[in-house]
């Protein structure tokens, strides 16, 4: 139990309004967007400063809490789930964009920044933040880093890693480390920048970030195609890449997506098509209209059922918002979605969607897939109800046996959604008791005392460290 | 797991009147709802958000957590402004799970004697009875017989601020004389007729808006339609609910839907969007007290004179042109609980000589929320800052909205702020461009 006299300090140092610790406040800062995981921390702070990130670190330190670093918990694998409770400190107040430097072409932000409004804020001034997932109204940057999020356009434009320059970083011991900067090149030493990205919260707690920012593309054109089988939709992704063009986006979606998302935004999506394919070229006109012309092509050939062209960039806006929402409207069809984040070389795509139909099949599973199909990330999204246990446990059967798939063909259990709790056994299968000793060393040298987000990423042998369900608790008037 | 199988679990709530079990779970805490909820704008605090307040009544459903008073204050808290609906994508309705948590709130924390009274004078006595309300209307005592002199005086009941009274009376519009006595019950349609309405004259615009439903109903006459204005039609429940008096928002509800299902109307048509979004939720509300065909069938009629116009088609010939620059606020209880959000626009663009200038975040709530505004004045003007930002940055002369509330809150907001827009209720401005 945290002292009353850590939680004066704490309103000492970070002003009372940014200290919680009300049951009700607790309650709803021990979940992320990951279903079936919830634990209360003792105390949740909102720093507005590096300074005060250190500062609570020190009291947590002192009162021998854990401490686990938050954004706005959109995280889709527990990450900032407080496990073994302690100290939540959630960074959506550190959210000043510090600098738009337009003669590096560089961003620095504060960790609390949220993408689209970094996004947006560097549009105004005719530049581009590429990295975008499907949660940018919400996600932070900081947890874009510790997640190394992916996007939509994450197939031409690469991930969130591909653009972070500098950071700025709060480590265990009190110790503030910078590393990067806005030189393009940098090979001084070990790249600690590298070993930040997709930690999940593990080795230190990021306050500032530079990203690079590019050029925009000066135009783009956006498809919609149809299908009959998803796993011809599968052939059109592998055939496309295999025809050397690298849409920005090219993202699926299954039926039972289709549906879900038609239900939620009404554009007049095809609902008795079995599969979608949204496709965006984009880069210099004549480029464009170049892999426009070879895209639709190779749509013709493999035989899709249809294939539209947004007409106006409003309607290719609503299309791609259209399918950030799939999850959340997956949600509709069933109290609990269990998503994953399987990914596979892209020749594999269509055996992935015939295995997905396989296992669904066999397992007797209600099943929504949609993912970064160019990225060869899919999202199974297994559609149940937390109440069946019976379900639930045909559910972990499913993606257990897929797994061994993905990794047969040489995927990998994670894409862009991280480890945190749940992929962790996943994790040590892809990469071996060698690589997962070896993870252990490098969080030792950050987080001696194992302070930091205790129980994510892989195990340390702790109970406590397994996902922890909603124990009961009890609050009186 | 620790949970159970019930279907419909109500754990630590009171058994009538809890949230359904299956609309909380329903939540999967992707967070859509958090950059569009007005008060975790105001806060930055999960508690105060859509996913933070679902997932307490969540935890009071799973017995993690007794109807505290945090989870009492988060349910007043809430605008209702139903924001949070509109960007859910998995069809969470965290303002109406508040809502009902209103109520709960009532059966945890009873009132006092004091506070008791007062319910039952405004909820049960004056609201639901057009006759007391219009005679307890002579003008400027208005607030003060609705009790909110008394109201002020017993603070402790709902702490309100100080500045609040001055706030209510400085927000009062020139009095007319209420309309309901004045309308006639039956007006024939003009020109070709193209149907009959059942118009639903809501509290707050026959008092204080008189002028607007009459420009209402002269449009609608003008438009071709026989329009009836039942003489007896109750309070739609909506401050009821606001409220947490389920019971007698029932009631009414009830009253209100013989009255119109007697009228043989085909539309039943409304310009308060406060009473179209309540009339439109009947049908829940009323879940297994009444036959469900009829309220089926009235729900299928409830239309709000924006969405009705918009769908029938106006007539625009012989229209007077209106040489204005305007912008639209939306009305929570129009675009978010109605989905109504096309339409206003549609019309506004029709009305010839009109110049529709999109002011940015033209959802987002004025901060009015019926009493919320006046309960948590500090916050609402906060709220109300951001939109008028918004209307300034359009250089429009005039704000065009559809609901009385938000003309309240926005008429005084404009004043005090000194800017220049003319603050209008869309049928204003159709009103003008209608020939006699
Ligand atoms: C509907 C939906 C769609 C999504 N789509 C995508 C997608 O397309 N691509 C994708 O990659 N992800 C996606 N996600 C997952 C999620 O949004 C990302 O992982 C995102 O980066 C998390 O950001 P956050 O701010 O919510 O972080 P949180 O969930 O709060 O935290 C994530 C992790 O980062 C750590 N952390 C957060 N901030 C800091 C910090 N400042 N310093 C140190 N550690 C920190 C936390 O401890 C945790 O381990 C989606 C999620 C949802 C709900
Ligand atoms: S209420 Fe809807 S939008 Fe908000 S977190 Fe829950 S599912 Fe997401
Ligand atoms: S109804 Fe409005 S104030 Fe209430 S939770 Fe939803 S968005 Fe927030």
């Amino acid at each position: 139990m945290i002292s009353t006299t850590a939680i004066e300090h704490l309103k000492e140092k970070l002003g009372a309004q940014n200290v919680l610790y009300e049951k009700e406040d607790l309650l709803v800062l021990g979940y992320d967007s990951t279903p079936g995981v919830h634990h209360l921390p003792e105390v949740v702070v909102y720093p507005t400063s590096t300074e005060q990130v250190l500062a609570a670190m020190e009291i947590a330190q002192r009162e021998g809490l854990p401490i686990v670093p938050r954004g706005s918990g959109t995280g889709l694998s527990g990450g900032s789930v407080p496990v073994q409770g302690g100290m939540v400190i959630c960074l959506t107040r550190m959210n000043r964009i510090l600098e738009i430097d337009e003669e590096n072409l560089t961003a620095t932000v504060e960790a609390g920044v949220v993408t689209l409004d970094l996004f947006n804020a560097v549009a105004a001034k005719g530049l581009f933040y590429p990295p975008d997932p499907g949660s940018q109204k919400i996600s932070t940057l900081g947890g874009n880093v510790m997640e190394n999020a992916g996007g939509l356009r994450g197939l031409k434009y690469g991930v969130t890693r591909d653009y972070v320059m500098a950071l700025k970083c709060v480590l265990p011991d009190g110790s503030i480390l910078t590393t990067g900067g806005k030189s393009v090149k940098d090979v001084a030493g070990y790249n600690f920048k590298d070993l930040l990205c997709g930690s999940e919260g593990t080795l230190g707690i990021i306050t500032e970030i530079t990203v690079k920012l590019i050029p925009p593309p000066k135009d783009k054109r956006t498809f919609l195609a149809y299908f009959n089988d998803m796993r011809t939709a599968g052939e059109a992704v592998s055939k496309i890449i295999a025809a050397k063009i690298i849409p920005s986006t090219m993202e699926i979606m299954d039926k039972a997506t289709i549906n879900c998302v038609e239900d939620y935004v009404k554009i007049g999506l095809p609902r008795q098509m079995a599969a979608l394919l949204l496709i965006e070229v984009d880069g210099h006109p004549a480029m464009v209209a170049e892999e426009a012309e070879a895209v639709e092509k190779i749509l013709r050939e493999v035989n899709a059922a249809e294939v539209h062209v947004a007409k106006t960039a409003e309607e290719a806006a609503s299309l791609a918002a259209a399918r950030r929402t799939a999850l959340s409207a997956l949600a509709r069809v069933s109290p609990t979605t269990l998503l994953e984040d399987a990914t596979v070389p892209r020749s594999r795509l269509a055996d992935t969607f015939d295995e997905i139909e396989r296992l669904t099949e066999k397992y007797q599973l209600k099943v929504g897939t949609f993912g970064h199909a160019g990225d060869g990330n899919l999202h199974p999204t297994v559609l149940c109800d937390e109440r069946n246990a019976d379900e639930m446990q045909r559910a972990h059967a499913f993606y257990n046996e897929l797994y061994e798939k993905v990794l047969a063909w040489g995927g990998t259990v994670s894409g862009e959604h991280g480890i945190g709790l749940a992929k962790k056994e996943y994790l040590a299968r892809q990469i071996g008791p060698g690589g997962v000793a070896v993870m252990k060393r490098i969080k030792q040298s950050f987080d001696p005392k194992g302070l930091l987000n205790p129980g994510k990423i892989f195990d340390e042998g702790d109970p406590c460290s397994k996902p922890h369900v909603e124990e009961g608790f009890r609050v009186s008037h | 797991m620790s949970r159970t199988d019930d279907k419909d679990l109500k754990g630590n709530f009171k058994p009538q009147d809890a949230p359904h079990y299956d609309d909380v779970l329903q939540c999967m805490r992707c967070g859509f709802c958090l950059p569009t909820c007005p008060t975790y704008a105001l806060t930055g605090r999960e508690r105060s958000s859509p996913r933070g307040r679902v997932a307490l009544a969540r935890a009071v459903a799973e017995q993690k957590l007794e109807f505290t008073q945090a989870v009492k204050e988060e349910s007043f808290f809430c605008l209702d402004c139903r924001a949070c609906t509109t960007a859910c994508p998995s069809g969470v309705r965290a303002g109406e799970v508040m809502e009902i948590c209103r109520s709960q709130s009532h059966a945890f924390y009873p009132l006092g004697t004091a506070g008791k009274a007062f319910r039952e004078f405004i909820l049960q006595k004056m609201l639901p009875s057009p006759e007391k309300l219009e005679t307890s209307m002579l003008p400027t005592r208005l607030y003060q017989r609705l009790g909110i002199q008394w109201l002020v005086r017993h603070s402790k009941v709902l702490k309100l601020g100080p500045g609040w009274m001055e706030k209510a009376e400085g927000m009062l519009p020139e009095l007319d004389k209420p309309l309901r006595t004045q309308l006639p019950e039956r007006i024939e349609a003009k020109g070709k007729k193209r149907g009959k309405v059942g118009f639903f004259l809501g509290c707050v615009m026959t008092l204080m808006y008189p002028g607007v439903s009459r420009q209402t109903v002269r449009v609608l006459v003008h438009q071709g339609f026989e329009v009836i204005t039942p003489r007896n039609t109750k309070c739609c429940g909506a401050p009821h609910l606001s409220e947490g008096d389920r019971q007698t928002a029932r009631e009414l509800a009830l009253f209100n839907l013989d009255l119109f299902l007697d009228q043989d109307v085909d539309y039943i048509v409304t310009d308060c969007a406060g009473c179209g979004a309540s009339l439109k939720e009947y049908e829940e509300l009323l879940e297994g007290q009444a036959e469900h065909a009829k309220l089926a069938k009235f729900r299928s009629k409830i239309r709000d004179i924006t969405e009705f116009l918009a769908e029938v088609g106006l007539r625009t010939e012989g229209l007077k042109p209106v040489n204005k620059t305007v912008t639209y606020h939306e009305p929570c209880h129009l675009c978010h609980a109605q989905g109504v959000s096309a339409q206003p626009r549609k019309l506004l663009k029709q009305i010839p000589g009109v110049e529709l200038r999109e002011m940015a975040e033209a959802s987002w709530c004025c901060g009015s929320a019926a009493t919320w505004g006046l309960k948590y004045s500090e916050e609402s003007q906060k709220v109300l800052d951001r939109k008028l930002g918004n209307v300034r940055a359009t250089g429009a002369e005039a704000l065009v909205t559809a609901n009385p509330g938000c003309h309240l809150q926005l008429a005084w907001g404009v004043r005090e702020a000194g800017m220049p827009q003319q603050v209008l209720h869309l049928m204003e401005l159709l009103g003008e461009a209608t020939p006699d």
